[in-house]
């Protein structure tokens, strides 16, 4: 059994705001393999960037701070780092590519200076060698005439192109782990797949581990070994992407599933969940989505006593009263563990 | 102090040049969008004229011959023994400056390290100046032997420059001596009531109009950059308690504030603590607008981005965000500048200035001369030059508004 790359346990963060502290990650575990994709899936304000911006430690404004847990990265705790050495872990050994790649490139250098700067910085290289290094990712990320475009600036390239430099420079330090948060929500469908298939294909070569955050289940699907789904703060559904596609036990997890539309079905409307994410300043009691759930039958457990994460079937995970088989299988505390070995090969190369 | 800038519009993120720029950067397109502007390119040219002018004032302006022989057939250049190092290196470093400009217009690229060891040695000479034990002024000695000899018939022939005066040299064994005399066909701007030629002053004053300018400026800018730059980044505490200092200096009437500390010290004066009270005291505004730059930079994806990429603090404000929010400043900058002369001018027409150096303010000051004279050619003269160079200044900061003016570059594109 393989040491995780990443272990997350039991995280809580808060953010102090004027009105009262707001809690958007609770209790929340997962690990990531070396090498694996796992998918944190969920609703905007769902606590899924948030998550991944405390791997870093990098929790913009509102003021913020972790309540408690771990996150152990090659077996050290990243939150009892000084920031020095923080910032060596950042980009170095934890990449991140943000969702917006119009605006995540600084307007006033042109690429090659922006790539080599991180690769001087972490890699103790002269800038002449930084500049071989940037141009040498700029061609691995597919881009067109490495050379010229090092010497040019973000405002002439397009979306899909700043993403790759993003991606260029996320990889150009070879880091073990790239954090992509939503990586393809601003890129049109062609631009979206291109990027997901430049993600496997370096994946496939360095064996990187990608913790993919998004929403969009089309790119869990076709990208991830193992999926987080997350829900007003808290993971409620954890599984391999076949268990979770296949056989879904959340009833939100389930939601999600039938309000995407299919072909060949003759419904006029599409499904949708009924209600809309809770405020996380007033979120309901008990299980937070009983409000909106269609499984709760009135059964008054749901309003009062918030459901754990259980394992329901070896390496599936839920957190609801009503899964059948379930209410009574013991509580037990998540220790979410995949093994490479257990998993499902890539969607892609299943259907290849 | 600070010249009335609230018309500063910052554009929400650095525009995207237009199609036109392609292969440039930020600064390099609005550099030239800015000087494409007639009022720009005017200005430029009065501002290049007035450095020049400052720069090179002893080869222009100075009482010495270039060359001379005496009757001994013994060539000699009095000019030069009298330049001192800050002269020659002032001169050295502005020819280099020049030349690495037009070898970069060239794209010349290697040719710029070159330049830059041969500026970085010439930067260093006047260090070799403090190495040298005392030694008796030269000028002095040059100028007697000069003026002695032309009485004495010993010197045969002597190139002069251009104007053949020194700010400073008061004719007395001229006949027209010891008095303010209007423009002649020897003196072209006249002469102030010690006798020294007007034209002459003008042109070494502007070498302290100049540097009054930039120093006053960039000290203003550093401080400001700093204390703006901690605000915006850091907020909280240290947002309220650089806000109360500003708010401290803005309180202060800046003019009365230097009028008293320079009668309080005046024998501790020299041009640069001048320079220095000047800039200390009208940074508020530069780190109001790096304060407010910040404030929005800081979630800025690209900034979380370098955050994200493990890149350090002071890479991040300085290298990341700075640049980014340096457009309100690079108007403010040249507004202030004119601002900073401007005081220089008050001060040395409140003859507060220093004594000993020629300054535009301080020639107007003497064209109320004695009694009920006055000398309108050390008021016209001295008065236009200030206000060609505030006006210069003003027209480039109007243009580089209007050159990063998001909503005007929208329009051309």
């Amino acid at each position: 059994m393989p040491e995780p790359l990443l272990q997350i346990s039991e995280l809580n963060v808060a953010f102090d705001t004027a009105r009262g502290e707001v809690r958007p990650v609770r209790d929340v575990s997962l690990s990531i393999y070396p090498g694996q994709t796992v998918a944190v899936v969920g609703e905007s304000g769902c606590g899924k960037s948030v998550t991944a911006m405390s791997i870093l430690r990098l929790i913009p404004s509102p003021p913020s701070k972790v309540l408690s847990g771990s996150i152990r990265f090659q077996g050290r705790d990243l939150l009892s780092l000084s920031e020095k050495e923080m910032q060596s872990v950042r980009g170095k050994e934890i990449a991140m590519i943000f969702q917006e790649p119009m605006t995540s490139l600084n307007p006033v250098y042109s690429i090659g200076d922006q790539i080599a700067e991180a690769v001087v910085l972490h890699q103790n290289v002269g800038s002449r060698e930084a500049m071989r290094i940037a141009e040498q990712s700029l061609r691995d990320v597919g881009i067109a005439d490495p050379h010229r475009r090092m010497r040019e600036y973000p405002h002439e390239m397009s979306g899909g192109m700043r993403q790759r430099i993003m991606i260029a420079m996320a990889l150009s330090c070879k880091p073990k782990l790239l954090i992509a948060d939503e990586p393809t929500t601003a890129l049109d469908v062609t631009i979206q797949a291109q990027i997901l298939e430049l993600l496997r294909k370096i994946q496939r070569q360095t064996g990187m581990a990608i913790m993919l955050i998004t929403h969009d289940l089309g790119v869990v699907a076709e990208n991830a070994d193992v999926v987080n789904v997350m829900y007003a703060s808290r993971i409620v559904e954890s599984a391999t992407v076949e268990d979770l596609f296949d056989r879904p036990k959340h009833p939100y997890t389930q939601g999600l599933f039938r309000s995407i539309p299919k072909l060949g079905t003759t419904a006029k409307r599409l499904d949708t969940i009924t209600g809309t994410v809770p405020n996380p300043a007033k979120f309901p009691a008990g299980c937070k989505f009983h409000p909106r759930c269609d499984k709760m039958n009135g059964d008054p457990i749901c309003a009062t006593v918030e459901p754990l994460l259980r394992e329901i079937a070896p390496g599936h995970w839920a957190s609801c009263h009503h899964v059948e088989n379930f209410a009574n299988s013991p509580v037990t505390l998540p220790q979410l563990q995949h093994k490479r070995e257990d998993m499902v090969p890539l969607a892609t190369e299943v259907k290849a | 102090m600070t010249t009335d800038a609230t018309a500063i519009i910052a554009p929400a993120i650095a525009p995207a040049p237009p199609e036109s720029d392609r292969g440039r950067g930020y600064f390099a397109s609005a550099w030239i969008r800015t000087f494409r502007q007639a009022g720009a390119k005017v200005g430029m040219t009065w501002i290049v004229i007035v450095v020049f002018a400052g720069v090179f004032a002893p080869l222009i302006a100075s009482s010495y011959p270039i060359a001379m022989r005496d009757s001994s057939g013994h060539w000699s250049s009095p000019m030069f023994k009298v330049l001192d190092y800050a002269d020659i290196t002032l001169m050295l470093l502005t020819l280099i400056g020049v030349a690495s400009y037009v070898l970069q217009r060239l794209n010349i690229r290697q040719a710029r390290y070159g330049l830059w060891l041969v500026a970085a040695i010439v930067a260093l000479t006047p260090l070799t100046y403090l190495l040298r034990p005392g030694q008796p002024p030269v000028s002095d000695f040059a100028y007697e032997h000069y003026r002695m000899g032309v009485a004495n018939g010993s010197i045969l022939r002597a190139i002069h420059t251009i104007i053949p005066y020194s700010p400073s040299d008061r004719l007395t064994d001229k006949p027209s001596g010891l008095q303010s005399n209007p423009p002649s066909r020897e003196h072209w701007l006249g002469t102030t009531d010690n006798a020294e030629d007007v034209l002459s002053r003008m042109i070494h004053a502007s070498r302290t109009a100049v540097s009054v300018g930039f120093v006053a400026t960039s000290i203003a800018l550093f401080i400001g950059v700093l204390v703006g730059g901690v605000m915006g980044y850091f907020v909280g505490v240290a947002d309220i308690i650089g806000m109360r200092l500003i708010e401290i200096f803005e309180a202060i009437p800046t003019l009365i504030l230097i009028i008293t500390f320079v009668t309080f010290y005046r024998d501790y004066m020299n041009i640069y603590s001048i320079m220095a009270i000047i800039g200390a005291t009208s940074w508020t505004g530069d780190a109001r607008f790096v304060r407010a730059e910040f404030l929005r930079l800081r979630d800025q994806d690209f900034v979380h981005a370098a955050k994200a990429a493990g890149l350090p603090l002071r890479s991040i404000l300085f290298r990341h965000m700075l640049p980014n929010g340096i457009t309100p400043l690079l108007i403010s900058t040249s507004f202030g500048v004119a601002s900073a002369i401007l005081t220089e001018s008050y001060l040395s027409f409140l003859g507060l200035g220093i004594p000993d150096r020629a300054s535009w303010g301080q020639m107007l000051d003497a064209a109320r001369g004695q009694g009920t004279s006055f000398a309108w050619w050390l008021a016209v003269f001295p008065g236009g030059a200030i206000f060609l160079t505030v006006f210069a200044y003003n027209l480039i900061g109007e243009s580089v508004r209007d050159a990063l003016d998001p909503k005007l570059l929208q329009r051309d594109s």
